[in-house]
């Protein structure tokens, strides 16, 4: 059951993967800077744990897995675009290319397996920052200007491409469908001794290690990852009245009563209407004869959009 | 009706970024209605160095309605009167939204000082001579800024115009009397 589910996440995303390479490479650079920061705060957070065992030659040891990891948290990023063509794909002729996967997969149980001690560890990447083992690698590429970033990302990709092949297969899920969420929820607390020892190793922390700083993300926080929070911002509500600053209720919440996004309580809008009757937002006048009927009937339709299109985004 | 409760969060939030943006906003009395906001000058523009206080009315509409603001400060610039501290700003007239706040709109005022518009002028004088003589333009409203706009204390006044030849007790009566106005100061001393 647990192979399955990897199976099919992987078998969705392994082709997008492969066939908008060039695309995520473009995007590549600007998400990675995104990524970067939140990299950097772990890295720095868990190399001053490093320094406190004095662990330097450990560092050097760890460079290559730790290079490996920032592969891993960089590419959920990448695959946000990938992953839903790959499913027009599916859905239009992907079904051969799904087999395909299928007998690849079947045809190597090694990396089913690996995979799933992987997924845990990807989860909490707290241990994948692994005690600053990857910080050498990561200053440089900060260092690097843009080009010379995304040469040092190739190098890494191509010299582990084995790896690579494995992580395409393992990261995919991270962003699949949310019962396949909860599969790898699953996986992740069956192959929790390969975890932990793998994590030992490391001199990673564990999920619950008392001295493991707050500020690490975990599963749950890796799932509401930046990117993400970027693009729910764009559609926020306040929680008060930009006007009048009284608590929105779920009415005003749920009344958008100009196109450029703007809201405000019924009140402040019915004053404004008595006015002179423009957005304060974009100072464009409010369509007089259509807000009644955004109140009502639009209004609601609006939040139901909104809604599904953030849940779409959670799946993508 | 004035909404109270949005003023005095206004002013909450100004005081809490005030060292960072230099901006203060203090009511004049209780009621709220009046109060006076001080903006620092542009670095990099003859206002530099300069605290500018401008006096802010809260209309009955507000915030529905602009606040009504003027510079109690005198300044030297194209879209400010010089003799009343009237100022021709859009936003404080008919480009003012709801959504905008009294530390916006001081903001936009400092952002004015930064990028005066002498083609909308509100001081015609000194918008021709910011058109035709930009240098005596800069000098002159420096010399606005070095007199009007920094606080010295009164000691410095003292000796400033006993430097001019008056006596010590004469100067700090007239000084006293005129409120600490330098110039006011002068010319009581100059008639009397």
């Amino acid at each position: 059951m647990i192979s399955d589910s990897i199976t099919n996440a992987s078998a969705t995303a392994a082709p997008s993967a492969r066939d908008f390479g060039k695309k995520k490479r473009t995007n590549r650079t600007a998400k990675l800077k995104q990524s970067k920061l939140g990299l950097r705060r772990e890295q720095w957070l868990s190399q001053v744990a490093m320094v406190n065992k004095g662990g330097k030659e450990e560092m050097d040891a760890n460079r290559k897995p730790g290079s490996e990891k920032s592969d891993q948290r960089d590419r959920p990023v990448v695959n946000l675009d990938g992953h839903q063509r790959g499913e027009e794909d599916d859905n239009n002729s992907g079904a051969n290319r799904h087999e395909s996967f299928m007998e690849s997969l079947s045809n190597s149980p090694n990396s089913i397996l690996s995979g799933m001690n992987s997924i845990p560890n990807f989860s909490s990447s707290s241990s994948s920052g692994s005690g600053g083992s990857c910080s050498g690698n990561i200053t440089e590429e900060e260092d690097a200007d843009d080009d010379g970033c995304l040469d040092d990302w190739e190098a890494i990709a191509d010299a582990l491409a084995a790896d690579d092949e494995k992580h395409e297969k393992e990261n995919p899920p991270e962003f699949s469908e949310e019962h396949e969420h909860e599969n790898i929820q699953q996986s992740a607390c069956e192959s929790d001794v390969a975890v932990s020892r793998k994590q030992k190793s490391n001199q990673a922390w564990r999920p619950d290690d008392e001295l493991r700083p707050q500020g690490l993300p975990n599963l749950g926080k890796q799932r509401s990852s930046p990117v993400m929070n970027f693009h729910y911002s764009s559609v926020a509500v306040p929680s008060s009245c930009p006007i009048c600053y009284e608590d929105l209720d779920l009415t005003d919440s749920n009344f958008l009563p100009c196109p450029c996004g703007f809201r405000l309580c019924l009140f402040c809008h019915k004053t404004i209407c008595d006015g002179d009757g423009r957005c304060p937002g974009c100072r464009k006048p409010y369509e007089r004869n259509t807000v009644k009927v955004e109140t009502s009937v639009q209004g609601g339709g609006l939040t139901i959009r909104l809604a599904r299109s953030s849940s779409m985004f959670c799946r993508s | 009706m004035i909404d109270f409760s949005r003023v005095q969060k206004e002013l909450q939030d100004c005081d809490k970024d005030k060292d960072a943006s230099g901006i203060r906003v203090c009511p004049k009395s209780d009621s709220l209605t009046r109060l006076t906001g001080t903006i620092p000058g542009p670095i990099g523009t003859p206002y530099e160095g300069g605290t500018f206080q401008i006096d802010i009315t809260i209309p009955d509409g507000y915030p529905f309605e602009p606040p009504k603001m003027q510079f109690s400060t005198k300044v030297w610039h194209p879209n400010i009167s010089s003799q009343s501290g009237a100022i021709c700003l859009d936003v404080l007239k008919d480009q003012w939204s709801p959504a905008l706040t009294l530390k916006t709109a001081l903001v936009s005022i400092q952002a004015l000082l930064s990028a005066p518009e002498p083609k909308d002028p509100q001081d015609a004088v000194v918008a021709e001579q910011y058109m035709k003589n930009y240098q005596v333009f800069v000098s002159t409203a420096r010399y606005w800024t070095e007199t009007f706009a920094k606080n010295s204390s009164l000691d410095e006044k003292v000796k400033r115009l006993v430097e001019m030849g008056f006596g010590d007790a004469q100067v700090r009566t007239a000084l006293e009397s005129s409120g600490g106005d330098e110039n006011v100061a002068l010319e009581k001393l100059c008639s009397g």
